[in-house]
């Protein structure tokens, strides 16, 4: 509901996102201690229907692997020592198919690195994450009301599409308070879990024109269901090397790349004439939008790129990128990895990066660049 | 009745003994009335993992070692007493995932874990397992002098509701049901013929395996915990404005203390009276994982108009009650900043700065937030009474109060 009021409150995005679970129909909080994922654990004991502290992070994803294989969704918030941990079930939910939500707050590697000091530092690895680079949704926030909105997308495509996401935010994204007016939060509405269309006769991994199988519970009374992490046939059976347990491999990225407009997000800040654009995604976004107004005031003419879809990348993000003549990466971390995974490694003149690790990159070092 | 396995043939080696515990598993689902809907089997990597086709019922197939933490998520996911979860792993699943099956026992979770131990690791050679026991070891001349890990006792000194190995195969279908029937966690190790790796006969199998044992502990199973929860924005003070300010654009402002000494409480009230003043905030706080020792700053940003960035650049005031704090901040003032700093600190580092005592009048707990109220009535950016009334919601606002009168006097 629109109101006119304001309702000004003073925040911050772990709670903004908790509670976006939890109300797009979230079921439990798995969790295992790690900074600067801490507040998603506080608040998610606080306002989760049900919550459980694993012994560490492989159990962590067995069992939210398990819930989500009865028909719960689950969420968890890590960092990257606990992801690194997870990785092999990660493949596992990944391949039988399981709705998930892994919230992954950055900070500063490598290792265990500095556990309260932000970062941009893991795309890379979520890049390469799942064996043979199947893409893994991968989503981004860059502002309270992104959080609130980008969380509810992540939720509603882990469902739809029947699989793992990966919210990636950063310690400074998720514990800076703020003031906010939280009348400006969309309504959220529980995401339906179950197909109610279902290919008769039943297999569970068949499907039809959506490439995604029907998501029916372990224990239901009318389908038995399999569900299977090795390569497996549409019963959902160990198979392999026949033609249709590689077609269900094959679907696991078909299914991405033939939908990709479904969830394809960015924000686009088009500046008329411009030669010049800043692509930038999470917390790098705000000193950017500071610098493209800085600049803007100048008279420099300077487009800037939002991009909330990280992965798989959504071929509308490189349409864009493209009609551009300078190209300004801005990402906290020490090379460039977006950029990378945009452009390889070899230098490209068009492509400018602008990279710090340890602090926030400032508006003014993106202006410095920008103008260079 | 359905039957509980398909017609398909058993997939395991000539003479294996994991035939005997599937059918086994079968009989004594079948002898408990369970259908074949009621049953999901949860199964592990290795020869015992290539039980699914053999069950007309759900599976779930999963990673080496995990499958007793998966039957534990499909277990309090499902929430369904009605229903029987069968994890089946072998011996070397239960050495790569020891932890998970701990854990399963300790908190008596409503599962059955059948242990398919035939002493080695079948599907990559035969190596020997966390369960190969000495005897067998003593044949291959190997880890002679480590001893096995003995599941059955460790899953009940765990919690389990109830452990056992059976050795005789003819004893399985009844240990089966027996482990079926408990409400809660069993675990039974059942020793399997390894024809391929181990022994060609069963008596020659039976010369190095540890004896049977029955372990129980009474106990209920734990559950999955539902509630109702009320929206976390319920439990946030909605901040109106009641004051006005003289800030025209913005002002960045750093305190800097010790940990434990209010900083980050101080720096929040100074931005909640901020918002009082019709301001947008931002705060951020920086401590050690310590509590309770060593530096805290936080930093707060009072705009007129909405905060993009939220790094300080250049603050504009500085304040300093504490050593941790001063040390902490040394190199990052600049020219003209505003630096009040406690009188117990004097420094020629900043010639400029003004001293106040914060410490002593209003105690290391009350020094930030008097050093912030002495700031804000000589700059009168922020009316005072803003800081007084953002303190006045909290639990120890008398304390509060009184700091920010000692900060002004």
């Amino acid at each position: 509901m629109e109101t006119l009021t304001k309702k000004m409150v003073f925040t911050d995005a772990s709670m903004i996102i908790t509670e976006a679970c939890v109300r797009a129909g979230s079921d439990v909080f798995i969790g295992y201690p790690i900074t600067p994922s801490n507040r998603f654990y506080q608040y998610g004991t606080q306002r989760f229907p049900s919550f459980l502290a694993g012994p560490d992070e492989i159990t962590v994803m067995q069992w939210m692997s398990g819930f989500s294989a009865a028909g719960k969704f689950p969420v968890t918030a890590t960092a990257f020592p606990g992801l690194a941990l997870m990785a092999e079930g990660l493949n596992m939910a990944y391949a039988m198919e399981l709705p998930m939500l892994l919230i992954l707050t950055q900070r500063l590697g490598p290792s265990t690195g500095s556990a309260t000091t932000g970062a941009q530092g893991d795309l890379m690895f979520l890049n390469g994450l799942i064996s043979g680079k199947y893409p893994i949704p991968v989503f981004s926030h860059s502002d309270f009301e992104d959080a609130w909105d980008m969380t509810y997308e992540s939720i509603k495509m882990a469902i739809k599409f029947r699989t793992p996401v990966v919210l990636l935010t950063s310690k400074e994204l998720v514990m800076t308070n703020k003031s906010f007016d939280i009348n400006k939060l969309k309504e959220i509405i529980p995401v339906k879990k179950f197909s109610t269309e279902v290919i008769e006769p039943y297999a569970p991994y068949k499907t039809g024109e959506e490439m995604v199988p029907a998501y029916i519970p372990l224990g239901d009374e009318k389908y038995q269901v399999r569900i299977n992490a090795s390569t497996h046939n549409d019963a959902g059976l160990i198979k392999k090397n026949d033609p249709e347990s590689m077609a269900n491999t094959k679907r696991l990225k078909e299914k991405f790349e033939k939908r990709i407009d479904e969830f394809t997000f960015y924000d686009y800040d088009k500046e008329e004439k411009a030669k010049k654009l800043i692509v930038t995604y999470g917390i790098s976004a705000d000193a950017s939008r500071d610098a493209v107004g800085k600049l803007r005031e100048e008279g420099e003419m300077v487009s800037l790129l939002i991009v909330k879809t990280l992965l798989p990348v959504p071929g509308a993000i490189l349409d864009i990128i493209n009609t551009y003549d300078e190209i300004v990466f801005v990402e906290e971390n020490i090379s460039g990895i977006y950029k990378e995974i945009l452009f390889g490694v070899d230098h490209n003149p068009k492509i400018k990066s602008v990279n710090k690790i340890g602090n926030l990159i400032s508006p003014t070092e993106i202006i410095k660049a920008v103008k260079q | 009745m359905k039957k509980i396995l398909t017609k398909m043939k058993m997939p395991f080696c000539q003479g294996c003994g994991h035939g005997i515990i599937v059918r086994s598993i079968a009989k004594a689902l079948e002898q408990l009335g369970y259908e074949n809907k009621d049953t999901i089997i949860v199964s592990d990597i290795g020869c015992s993992g290539l039980v699914d086709p053999l069950f007309d019922t759900h599976s779930i197939h999963g990673l080496h070692g995990r499958a007793p933490a998966l039957g534990v998520g499909v277990s309090l996911g499902l929430d369904n007493p009605g229903k029987k979860v069968i994890v089946i792993q072998g011996d070397g699943g239960v050495t790569i995932g020891l932890q998970h099956v701990l854990e399963a026992a300790r908190r008596n979770i409503d599962i059955t874990l059948v242990v398919m131990n035939n002493l080695l690791y079948g599907m990559t050679g035969g190596q020997i397992s966390g369960l190969s026991t000495r005897k067998f070891k003593e044949q291959r001349d190997f880890e002679v002098d480590v001893p096995p890990f003995d599941i059955v006792k460790l899953a009940h000194v765990s919690g389990a509701a109830f452990s056992a190995r059976a050795t005789s195969i003819k004893t399985y279908p009844d240990v089966m049901k027996e482990a079926l029937e408990v409400n809660g966690f069993s675990i039974v190790e059942f020793s399997s013929l390894c024809t391929s790796y181990a022994f060609k006969k069963l008596d020659q199998l039976q010369e190095v395996i540890e004896p049977p044992e029955i372990f129980k502990n009474e106990r209920i199973p734990v559950r999955i915990h539902q509630r109702v929860t009320n929206s976390l924005f319920d439990k946030l003070d909605v901040v109106e404005k009641q004051f006005d300010s003289k800030i025209k654009s913005g002002i960045g402002v750093v305190v800097a203390g010790s940990a434990g000494g209010g900083v980050q409480s101080a720096a929040k009230m100074l931005a909640t009276a901020g918002m009082l003043s019709g301001l947008h905030a931002t705060m951020k706080g920086e401590y050690p994982v310590t509590v309770g020792t060593g530096f805290s700053v936080a930093e707060v940003i009072l705009s007129r108009s909405y905060v993009n960035y939220t790094g300080l650049e250049k603050p504009d005031v500085v304040i300093i009650v504490s050593e941790d704090g001063l040390n902490k901040v040394r190199g990052k003032i600049k020219d003209n900043d505003t630096v009040i700093i406690d009188s117990s600190l004097k420094t020629d580092e900043y010639p400029d700065a003004i001293y106040g005592d914060f410490v002593r009048n209003a105690g290391k707990r009350g020094a930030a937030l008097a050093a912030l109220a002495y700031w804000l009535k000589n700059s009168t950016l922020i009316d005072v009474d803003a800081l007084k009334k953002a303190v006045s919601t909290h639990k120890y606002s008398k304390v509060l109060l009184e700091a920010i009168d000692k900060g002004m006097s």
